[in-house]
């Protein structure tokens, strides 16, 4: 099978650069990951991430053929050829496939995503119902691989200041929980020009998001939640 | 390891990524936008000669007879046809219809195709 | 609301768009229905009591409109204060400009119709 790889090593202080290889996949590769897994024991100097490889850990996100997704969810069979391998478009390169995140983290901790309840726990949980838990469907699942973020113009333009699609699914997913208090200043947090308004909802990043979610949906939400509280 | 002195690379070359069908219908509402501005001078200055005199109306009436004036009477039929579609469709999403992706997908082409379709009736119309 | 409330370029996006939408439907049918278009009878219309106003109205919320997608465009694209001051400072002023111009035109057919 033939890709071809974005190569870039600090230290040599050359410009990026695409490498071809070719490589044959064994019986039991099945997924993008597993030829990559191949691939270095070849060259061990291609470095990217990987952890779980179950879609679980969201490490091994690239630009796979012109679109973001996660090598170990990406089925070998059907890839065009060569397949194309990138890193995560508008995030600052460290080498090959790996790339600096400490600009999103910073956005997703802006958020402060952590419930927020100002009474004392309660003996045991603080119960939900059904209803409310079900509210929580469709935000919770987010691995923050920052595929959605790094496929969104808007976050492109201005990744230091807008909060991009992940954040601001992880942002909603708060707003939602009956449990957090907090949603007044969630929402005023969020009622800026460049944090949550630069969403133009082009859905890049629904279309991208290797756990189906949806954060224009969540972005949408966010928008009537402040168009209620204002009316 | 010595930090590196130039700042890193990063990848963002736009003809290497592959958009989806909404992308292209949301930078073409964009342009779409800017040719409108752009045409907002010259509706307004139209706007005053049609209702100065008779000669201002007639003039503006027959803009389009020469096939430049067309060309860009087409591009603005287009720009406004493509811009009023894709508007109403982010509209509809607003109150909820059609913000599922498979929805979005295809109201995204139909956009595209429905506003070629509308500016090329339109020349259709000035060629008869 | 906050001065840098995204909120309300947002709402004022929304609420134009739905003008000009309702605005071109009006204009539509005055424009389809009735004899065909000459210089009077255009004149008579755009001039009228009624029809005037829209016309401003329409030219405001095509103004407004324009004004925060314009100021979107630049947000997003350009990035040095002192270029993007005065890509604003042009964008206003040519909406101003239009606004003026169609508040001028209206104006003086008016007063003479009057």
């Amino acid at each position: 099978m033939k890709l071809s790889i974005y190569r870039f090593n600090p230290e040599t202080g050359e410009p990026p650069r695409m490498q071809d290889y070719d490589v044959a996949p064994a019986a039991g590769d099945k997924k993008l990951l597993d030829l990559l897994m191949r691939l270095r024991t070849a060259d061990d100097s291609l470095s990217f991430r990987r952890s779980c490889r179950e879609g679980i850990c969201g490490s091994d996100a690239m630009n796979i053929n012109g679109r973001n997704g996660l090598a170990c969810l990406t089925a070998l069979e059907g890839l065009k050829e060569p397949v194309v391998l990138r890193p995560l478009p508008g995030f600052p390169v460290i080498r090959d496939l790996i790339v600096d995140m400490t600009q999103f983290f910073a956005h997703y901790h802006s958020i402060k995503p952590w419930l927020i309840a100002e009474e004392p726990p309660p003996e045991r949980e603080r119960v939900q119902t059904p209803d409310e838990r079900e509210r929580l469907n469709g935000l919770y699942e987010c691995i923050l691989c920052a595929c959605c973020s790094a496929f969104c113009p808007s976050y492109w333009w201005n990744p230091d200041k807008f909060i991009g699609p992940a954040g601001l699914l992880q942002a909603y997913r708060f707003i939602a929980d009956s449990r957090d208090v907090a949603t007044a200043e969630r929402l005023d947090f969020l009622d800026d020009v460049y944090r949550l308004y630069r969403c133009r909802t082009i859905m890049n990043c629904t279309e991208v998001c290797p756990k189906g979610l949806s954060p224009s949906h969540a972005i949408e939400r966010i928008r009537i939640a402040l168009l209620k509280r204002s009316s | 390891m010595a930090r590196p002195v130039r700042p890193l690379p990063v990848f963002l070359n736009l003809l290497r990524i592959r958009f989806p069908v909404g992308a292209i219908a949301s930078i073409a509402h964009r342009v779409a936008g800017v040719l409108l501005f752009l045409a907002l001078p010259p509706l307004a200055l139209g706007l005053d000669a049609s209702l100065r005199s008779e000669a201002g109306f007639e003039a503006m009436r027959d803009l389009l007879s020469s096939p430049w004036r067309a060309l860009v009477g087409l591009i603005l039929v287009w720009a406004a046809a493509h811009h009023l579609l894709a508007g109403i469709r982010h509209l509809l999403m607003d109150v909820g219809i059609g913000g599922g992706l498979a929805q979005a997908r295809a109201s995204a082409r139909a956009v595209l195709v429905v506003a070629v379709l509308l500016a090329l009736v339109f020349a259709a119309g000035w060629l008869t | 609301m906050r001065l840098f409330s995204g909120q309300r370029a947002w709402l004022v996006q929304r609420v134009s768009a739905l003008l000009i939408l309702l605005l071109l439907l009006v204009g539509g049918v005055l424009l389809l229905f009735g004899p065909a278009l000459d210089h009077a009878r255009w004149h008579a219309l755009a001039t009228g009591v009624h029809v005037a106003p829209l016309i401003v109205l329409f030219f405001a919320a095509l103004s407004a409109h324009a004004w925060v997608g314009m100021r979107d465009i630049v947000l997003d694209y350009i990035q040095p204060r002192a270029l993007r001051l005065a890509v604003l400072s042009a964008i206003a002023v040519v909406l101003f400009a239009v606004m003026v111009r169609v508040l001028l035109t209206l104006a003086a057919h008016f007063a003479t119709s009057l």
